[in-house]
């Protein structure tokens, strides 16, 4: 068999990358190890319900007249109105540090700009200044690592501030530690406070479901439950793949979504990439009793917290670091149809060797699971007040869980934190687009896929 | 095709691309993206549209012939000769 093109990976940006290419030339294969679509945004089934995995709110929401806001180039890309998606835009968010200040964001700009005016007047005019620098830089020019934390403190001159506007940037798409590429704090910063966050009126299932009806009314062909073993390369030229089970299919192009070192894997190849920390994560879901009144912060669709003395995100040195997180109720946007159930999820940094460590002990992971749901119950409960006598259901995953659904190494959602971002490897004819690219979420890994089909792949054939 | 087949299916391709597009202001010695707001993205649709509708290959260093809807014309005339 021979097609024109391969993607690897049913993640988003696969989806994405497949759906742009299938508009104009249908002869597409689709290859997802999984038997489902999604990747980190996708969905199970328990309890009689459909739960929704890794989404919280999609991030870059854009209204209809902003031509060339992210949102509407890529629905455009794809040829998807946007009253397909029917969209909810976010009531407002938090960024919360316990005992010490808390800033209040929504979709619309001035309030979070009001909320810095008013809680740090001294820094106001520096965030101003920032914000001119923000809206001046070019995010996709290739340069090196440029510590956006230190930028930001030479603006703000207060750590506090620097770290609360970090908080919620770094919880939605950092894989490094501590900081941020400049470049990717621009664009996290203009996709969660200028742009904001909003969701689809139905469920990821139902998002995912679009994607693939589109697709497959181009013509475009996708296999579930279909690993790749091995990619083949002669010198700098890939020719093809051969399957889990040994079939070999071969292809002009190959469009690789499963990370960089993974794909470097499958070549054979040591990817030469400089092995770093790679941040796990835990979240929880909280069902709890559509009647539940929460006391405090109850109509905030996100609330990014920290309770430590100082702000980290980095490796925990035990399981969980419950000191900072994101407490995310998706009930909480504009005009939602009312729902027979209501959620609080949680999420917080985690270490996937001590969580793999004690793997092989069923017992004690269980354990470890109910007692990270414990914590995370109590200090979501700090901040929203008391829920817990009203949980219906509830459910953990570990960066373990991530791992094994996803194929994402060491479960890290945000994947290597060396990026690729012009998805060039190395090969003539071999690309890699998605979380090692560079743009995140769920605009930004779909973004990725288009991107680089048509940088690289669709002007050559 | 005629002058004016072509200059229609490059309109046409457009509107496919954006319904809002406005075409009356339109001047047709004038780069397309600045007055039709579309980016790279958008103009690449143009190239795989023709491609599609009428296998025409367009290499990447002739894109910039698309630059404007005489260009347009001017470059598309003799590739669509026959069509």
């Amino acid at each position: 068999m021979h097609v024109p093109l391969i993607i690897i990976g049913g993640g988003l940006s696969g989806l994405a990358a497949a759906l742009r290419f299938a508009r104009f030339i249908p002869d597409v294969l689709l290859l997802e190890q999984h038997s489902r679509v999604g990747g980190l945004n996708s969905y199970y089934y328990r309890n009689n319900r459909l739960f929704e995995t890794g989404l919280h709110a999609i991030t870059n929401y854009a209204s209809p007249n902003e031509k060339n806001a992210p949102l509407n180039r890529l629905l455009r890309q794809l040829k998807i109105k946007r009253k397909e998606l029917e969209l909810h835009q976010q009531n407002k968010s938090e960024i919360r540090f316990i005992n010490k200040q808390s800033l209040s964001f929504s979709n619309d700009f001035s309030l979070l700009d009001s909320e810095i005016k008013t809680k740090f007047p001294s820094s106001h005019k520096g965030f101003r200044k920032l914000l001119l620098l923000i809206n001046s830089y070019d995010p996709f020019k290739p340069v090196p690592f440029i510590s956006a934390k230190i930028i930001i403190e030479e603006h703000l001159q207060n750590p506090l501030l620097t770290d609360m506007l970090l908080c919620p940037l770094m919880y939605y798409g950092s894989s490094i530690e501590n900081d941020m590429d400049l470049g990717q704090f621009v664009i996290m910063f203009k996709a969660i406070f200028e742009e904001g966050m909003f969701r689809p009126g139905g469920t990821i299932k139902d998002f995912l479901d679009l994607l693939l009806h589109h697709y497959h009314s181009y013509g475009g062909v996708i296999r579930t439950k279909t690993g790749v073993k091995q990619i083949i390369s002669t010198g700098k030229k890939v020719s093809g793949v051969i399957l889990e089970n040994g079939d070999e299919i071969s292809c002009d192009y190959l469009l690789s979504t499963i990370g960089s070192e993974e794909t470097f894997t499958l070549l054979g190849k040591d990817s030469g990439i400089k092995q770093m920390i790679r941040l796990g994560f835990v979240e929880t879901i909280f069902e709890v009793d559509p009647v539940t009144k929460l006391s405090s912060g109850h109509d905030n669709t996100i609330i990014f917290y920290n309770n430590g003395s100082e702000f980290r995100y980095q490796q925990p040195e035990q399981l969980v670091d419950f000191n900072s997180g994101v407490i995310c109720m998706p009930q909480n946007f504009q005009d939602l149809p009312a729902c027979p159930y209501k959620e609080v999820r949680t999420t917080h940094l985690a270490n996937y060797e001590y969580w793999a460590r004690g793997a092989s002990n069923r017992s004690a992971y269980i354990k470890a699971k109910d007692n990270t749901a414990g914590s995370s119950l109590s200090v979501a409960e700090k901040i929203l007040g008391n829920f817990a006598e009203n949980i219906v259901y509830r459910d953990t995953f570990t960066p373990l869980t991530i791992k094994r659904f996803t194929a994402k190494k060491k479960g890290a959602i945000y994947g290597n934190p060396i990026k690729i971002k012009d998805g060039d490897i190395g090969y003539d004819n071999l690309f890699l687009a998605g979380t090692d690219q560079g743009f995140l979420g769920i605009i930004g890994s779909m973004m990725s896929g288009v991107s680089i089909i048509n940088q690289h792949i669709l002007p050559r054939l | 095709m005629t002058r004016d087949a072509i200059k229609n299916l490059i309109l046409e391709i457009i509107e496919d691309i954006d319904e809002d597009a406005d075409f009356d202001t339109l001047q047709s010695d004038k780069p397309l993206r600045d007055q039709l707001d579309l980016d790279s993205m958008d103009f690449l649709d143009i190239v795989m549209e023709l491609r599609k509708r009428h296998k025409l290959q367009i290499p990447e260093e002739d894109y910039p012939e698309l630059a404007t809807l005489d260009s347009c014309v001017n470059y598309l005339e003799p590739l669509l000769a026959d069509a």
